[in-house]
């Protein structure tokens, strides 16, 4: 998802927001993936018996073991890689101030320029 | 004027009734909250940049306010009502069709947070469809996002209105002011067309109640209102939750007891809607109508070669005239676990009882799955017993679709989008991205384990397993004597579904006012008749929301997912593209859009002729639309992109290029 920008690009470097968000992006997708391919095959092979014995069930603590193992304890896990991923390595960026209705004054002056155009066409005509 | 007469009569009585009327009591205390903080919030507005301060909070969101509106906003009025209802019905494999959750936040704040508020900030953006037609400098893209965003969340409110009334409905079911007040309405609306024709005067009662309280405060507040309001929901919500998990786990004599017990259910047999059901026949005929509640039990000697006793629950009213004793088809679930019909019998004295009654002609039907004897314990296992479904209510392919959808599909979510664009720095998203992992984390996991005690507690609520919560929330402090800490409890499905609403209804109105009028029709509009409109659109929207939901749409709760997945096919690839991709231009971003609305779209008007039906869709290769519409949409968007001209150097350096750091 890269491509080079054809213009002189020496007075100006990537925005380092845009390459942290990025590359963080990137790890976020990665535990998703991690997550599900943890969490649903193991409560699939675990918990989807056919014929299981209703006096048979394994718990740990209280929890059918399949929940524990498969969703409560890696949903503890993915608290803590989230708790570290966002203090310690997210990068804190400065985001910038906002151009309160910058968009729309370029507009607006484009929308001058075009009329200035169509008056100075109309007047030369 | 009747109606509020019986109100203010009626108020005094209301409160001294304590416990059992706990949820008027709160639902009053918090709507005169919410108009408090919207006062505050308008007070905001006279200071600041009208448009970036009302639709945007201006962009100055700091920790607490970010997370908790984030995270109120994404818990629907679904997750203290449907959620409950479906795992008291499905039992433990709720735990997997809800486990993505455990990377919702990271996801769905983390994956874009940063640089589209960045992107936003750098363009002056307040709406999505703004960020869009600014990211991509074309008009035709940011119209295109405004009609799919008004078209698919006026869907949504009118559904979300149904909800919250149907909420509140249930909560103050049994209320004796409340039906009072709806008998009231009933007669006054009577004459009025339309009105008269709502599907019941409870509905109508909640509906103009929530409805007006909800649009009043969004409206005068505008955005701080709407995230201060999140903030008071979101904590009503957990302390609701946090109360209830020992309270429940404890009644139900522990985790380890709930699920060995559990482990031994079998499935209710259901009435068919359309024929069946029992016979009852009266030992001697009455001198009065009888009439037999929803929820009533009903009890007979066992059947021939069992020793297990015959216990019903009603889940239809019905009747039995003066001077008869018999009513044919009576609509009723019948529990089938031992245990459970021991402890229902063992509270006869305190629980609703129809006495000297008989029954026979007995003509239920067992679940699709669930009964089976290789499906025993299917409470505790996958995939867990369905009604309808042969399949089991979450078969393996189901399960990794769920895990798409909440953690995918909710970065694809504008409602979500928009509150990305208005936290105040990089910190406030990191701190607030840990606060609503531990936040769902205290919530929905602990729901589970709260709606499968209710199982050992309440059995028998399969004819009405939306009211699961407010009955939980009676049942457990009125065990401790504390019947008026009902009122916290129940007050979170409504905090959730008046969260969800406000958001959306300054979405649309944000929509019309900044994306259509402004951008489009006045760009030069005054600052005064901006504020005008903002109001008077944000009003009128919800007005018109409300209006049609009198007469509301049928599947709910299938119109919901529609336009969840429908938003996330339409608006995900665009975003994602516009703010990590420099190549993508405006054709792709088009291509992106186009092809994830239409192939969604078509899969469920395919449903209709496959299926029978425009809400059961068809699903390519077993996968649920929303994969098959992401999908397209990000192969169009790459395809279309790579065919057409790169954008220009000066669009790509204005978003993905910064002055060189002088050295």
């Amino acid at each position: 998802m890269s491509t080079t920008p054809s213009n002189d690009t020496e007075s100006m470097e990537l925005d380092p927001v845009f390459l942290h968000s990025k590359r963080e992006a990137w790890i976020i997708l990665g535990l998703w993936v991690v997550a599900l391919l943890w969490a649903v095959p193991y409560c699939y092979m675990n918990g989807y018996q056919a014929g299981f014995d209703p006096e048979t069930i394994e718990t740990t603590m209280g929890i059918p073991s399949w929940v524990f193992w498969g969703i409560a304890f890696p949903w503890l896990v993915a608290d803590i890689f989230t708790i570290w991923f966002c203090l310690f390595f997210m990068k804190e960026d400065d985001l910038g101030v906002a151009h309160e209705d910058e968009d729309l004054a370029e507009e607006i002056a484009e929308m001058h320029a075009t009329q200035d155009e169509a008056t100075a066409g109309g007047n030369e005509s | 004027m009747n109606l509020l007469f019986d109100i203010n009569r009626s108020l005094p009585l209301v409160l001294a009734e304590g416990g059992s009327n706990a949820a008027l009591v709160s639902f009053l205390i918090y709507t005169a909250a919410v108009f408090v903080l919207a006062a505050l919030s308008n007070r905001l507005l006279k200071s600041k940049s009208f448009m970036s301060e009302y639709f945007l909070g201006s962009r100055g969101l700091g920790v607490w306010a970010f997370a908790l509106t984030f995270a109120a906003t994404s818990s629907s009025g679904g997750s203290f009502t449907g959620f409950p209802s479906k795992i008291y019905t499905h039992g433990w494999v709720l735990a997997l069709w809800i486990g993505s959750y455990m990377v919702v936040p990271i996801c769905t704040m983390g994956l874009i947070g940063k640089r589209l508020n960045q992107v936003a900030r750098r363009s002056g953006s307040i709406t999505v469809p703004d960020v869009i037609r600014d990211r991509f400098h074309s008009p035709m893209l940011g119209l295109m996002a405004v009609s799919l965003i008004v078209f698919f969340m006026s869907i949504n409110l009118v559904a979300q209105f149904k909800a919250g009334s149907l909420i509140l409905q249930t909560l103050l079911d049994g209320v004796t002011v409340f039906e009072s007040a709806a008998g009231s309405l009933s007669h006054a609306v009577s004459e009025i067309p339309y009105l008269n024709s709502a599907e019941s005067p409870e509905y109508l009662l909640c509906l103009l109640v929530f409805g007006i309280a909800v649009i009043l405060y969004t409206t005068y507040g505008g955005f701080h209102a709407v995230v201060w309001t999140d903030v008071m929901q979101g904590i009503v919500m957990v302390i609701g939750v946090i109360i209830m998990l020992p309270l429940a786990i404890s009644q139900a004599g522990g985790l380890e007891h709930t699920t060995k017990l559990m482990a031994k259910m079998t499935p209710p047999r259901i009435s068919d809607d359309a024929k069946g059901g029992v016979t009852l026949t009266l030992n001697k005929p009455q001198d009065e109508v009888l009439h037999i509640d929803k929820g009533t039990w009903i009890t007979d000697e066992p059947i021939p070669n069992s020793k297990v006793p015959l216990l019903f629950r009603v889940t239809r009213a019905t009747e039995i005239p003066a001077g008869e004793t018999t009513v044919n088809e009576v609509k009723v679930l019948q529990l089938t676990t031992l245990d459970d019909i021991k402890r229902v019998l063992g509270q006869r004295e305190t629980e609703d009882f129809l006495e000297g009654v008989r029954v026979s002609n007995i003509d239920l039907k067992a679940y699709a799955y669930g009964e089976e004897g290789a499906q025993q314990g299917t409470y505790v296992v996958g995939p867990g017993p369905s009604p309808s479904s042969s399949n089991g209510f979450l078969p393996f392919s189901l399960a990794i679709s769920f895990f798409f959808m909440w953690a995918i599909s909710g970065t694809g979510q504008p409602a979500n989008m928009v509150r990305l664009m208005a936290f105040k720095d990089t910190k406030t998203l990191q701190r607030s991205i840990c606060t609503v992992a531990i936040y769902y984390t205290l919530i929905y996991f602990p729901l589970v384990l709260i709606f499968c005690c209710a199982r050992v507690l309440l059995p028998g609520m399969e004819g009405d397993p939306d009211s699961i919560m407010p009955k939980m929330a009676v049942l457990l402090t009125e065990n401790i004597q504390m019947g008026w800490l009902a009122g916290l409890l129940v007050a979170a499905p409504f905090a959730a579904v008046m969260s969800t609403v406000d958001s959306f209804l300054l979405l649309i109105s944000s929509a019309w006012v900044r994306d259509v009028y402004q951008r489009n029709l006045n760009p030069e509009a005054s600052e005064r008749t901006i504020k005008l409109l903002s109001y008077l659109v944000t009003f009128v929207v919800g007005t018109a929301a409300m209006i049609v939901a009198i007469n509301p749409p049928k599947f709910l709760q299938d119109i919901i997912v529609y336009v969840g997945s429908g938003l996330a096919a339409s608006f995900l690839a665009p975003i994602i593209y516009g703010l990590y991709w420099r190549r993508v231009n405006a054709a792709g971003a088009m291509g992106a859009m186009i092809g994830g609305f239409s192939v969604h779209l078509a899969m469920y008007v395919t449903g209709y002729f496959v299926n029978g039906s425009f809400f059961k869709p068809y699903q390519l290769f077993n996968f649920d639309p929303i994969i098959i519409g992401l999908s397209v949409s990000f192969i169009s968007g790459f395809v279309v992109t790579k065919l057409t001209a790169p954008p220009s150097d000066e669009l790509v350096k204005k978003y993905f290029y910064t002055a060189k750091a002088k050295s």
